[in-house]
């Protein structure tokens, strides 16, 4: 027991180092909100163009360069594009005079374009699940195109694919974790560095471990939530 | 009121609508029947253009719909309502929001306006104390009589129907049919496909059957039961009646 004690307080206490995991912590969220609000926008759109391509033919070109960037982010590793990224796309470029802040960008950028290919091809299925009496009501009442999606298509296909976003917004909470390899000190590198600090693996890596399981159970039940409130309209 | 000439729709090598030409006028009410597969819906789906005709024109108040552009054509629809088989009510939206979205969204109404139609509306249909219920709440007669409301709400020229009973229950056809019937005694311009020869005898001033794409023989409803020409439509009747 005490032997734990002992341990608990050098992994953590001593030199403050549980300050590796607060900051950590912190990159790690806003690393993977930036991700997920960019990987949103960026998967609509594509979805949207997607699907209406798929719908009524038009929009050629964009369509042939949605499927090229869904074919290459989804047919590479997230480490790999993380590093292409970093190291030969923005290799030479600041931005705004900092290193630090570039690495942030840089990770962002490659997360949330990541996430987009995956949250492109969720909201699309969504999309086509809805009836296609959904899109004809809409047009027969005046609606344009655009304005029958914006009103009546994409808020019941984002309720429909609800749980797989959630779940694709946790899964890149987890994914970020890769972060370290562009050199920005996320949770899990914080963790790693107290490791390399204190030669002891147990404490820090569970205390991430932990960390990540509790955000994700968190999300989990914030989901469940916003599906109830959603699911208003199905109840009998 | 709407002028089709020469229309032709062909799906992938099959003539579905083979030339047809006709005129309905102001005021009417035009009851298609005829088998299924005859191109009926078909027919109904192109006069707004929620189906491309492969050629021919479709004049509705003077306007060429072919040849019209989209925003013009998203104009020209406001003018047409139209009801569906399967209702096709926005389910995320509750009643008020299903009939209240249209003249809004569209700026014809302002929301105070839009609510005050809405209940003007429901009052006309029968269900007032729906008003704040989701379609998924409803029977399929209610969801079709808030269909006809919200087609109405954006004040159409036209009520285009596309068999608005063949989905429902027996037990539930009678109040649809019922609110299409005041609709047409309001003088209410109207066009509908069905399969109820009742509605037909008791509220069409034309009669159209229509089969293997054409129009093959059209009378009042009186003359069209009664005296039908067309051995077609006789052996149509023969079987139905």
């Amino acid at each position: 027991m005490s032997a734990l004690v002992s341990d608990f307080k050098q992994n953590f206490i001593e030199n403050a180092r549980w300050e590796y995991l607060t900051n950590g912590l912190k990159t790690t969220l806003l690393v993977t909100v930036g991700a997920v609000l960019l990987g949103f926008i960026l998967g609509f759109l594509v979805a949207i163009v997607r699907s209406t391509h798929d719908r009524t033919g038009r929009m050629k070109i964009l369509n042939f360069l949605c499927k090229i960037y869904l074919t290459v982010i989804r047919g590479t590793p997230m480490v790999v594009q993380l590093m292409i990224m970093y190291f030969v796309i923005f290799g030479s470029v600041v931005f705004f005079g900092s290193v630090e802040l570039s690495k942030y960008i840089v990770a962002i950028l490659a997360f949330g374009i990541n996430s987009g290919a995956y949250v492109a091809e969720i909201v699309r299925s969504g999309i086509m699940a809805v009836d296609s009496g959904q899109i004809e009501a809409g047009r027969s009442l005046g609606f344009s195109y655009r304005q029958t999606m914006r009103l009546i298509v994409l808020p019941q296909a984002f309720k429909a694919v609800l749980p797989a976003l959630a779940n694709e917004f946790i899964v890149l909470l987890k994914e970020t974790s890769v972060a370290g390899y562009i050199g920005i000190v996320d949770l899990t590198k914080g963790g790693d560095i107290i490791r390399s600090q204190t030669y002891s693996a147990f404490m820090p890596l569970l205390a991430v471990a932990f960390i990540y399981l509790v955000m994700v159970m968190i999300l989990s039940h914030l989901v469940q939530r916003l599906e109830r409130r959603l699911a208003k309209s199905d109840r009998h | 009121m709407i002028d089709i000439k020469d229309l032709v729709m062909t799906f992938s090598g099959v003539t579905v609508l083979d030339h047809i030409s006709e005129t309905i006028n102001k005021g009417e009410k035009i009851v298609i029947v005829g088998p299924s597969g005859s191109g009926k819906s078909t027919f109904l789906r192109c006069l707004n253009m929620l189906e491309r005709p492969t050629s021919g024109q479709i004049l509705f108040e003077g306007k060429d719909l072919t040849k019209a552009k989209e925003e013009e054509l998203d104009k020209i629809r406001m003018k047409m309502g139209m009801v569906f088989q399967n209702f096709n009510l926005f389910p995320h939206m509750t009643v008020r929001q299903n009939i209240t979205i249209a003249p809004k969204r569209l700026g014809l109404l302002t929301k105070e306006e839009a609510d005050a139609k809405a209940e003007e509306l429901l009052e006309i249909v029968g269900l007032p104390d729906k008003i704040d219920s989701y379609p998924s709440t409803l029977s399929g007669g209610q969801k079709q009589r808030i269909a006809i409301a919200r087609a109405l709400a954006v004040d159409p020229d036209v009520m285009l129907f596309d068999e608005p009973t063949s989905a429902l229950d027996p037990e539930m056809v009678g109040e649809v049919l019922q609110l299409m019937k005041k609709l047409a005694d309001d003088g209410m311009t109207m066009v509908v496909v069905t399969h109820e020869m009742s509605f037909a005898k008791e509220v069409a001033s034309r009669v159209l059957f229509v089969a293997d794409g054409n129009i093959l023989e059209q009378a009042p409803p009186k003359e069209f039961f009664e005296n039908p020409k067309n051995p077609r439509l006789k052996d149509f009747l023969s079987k139905i009646l």
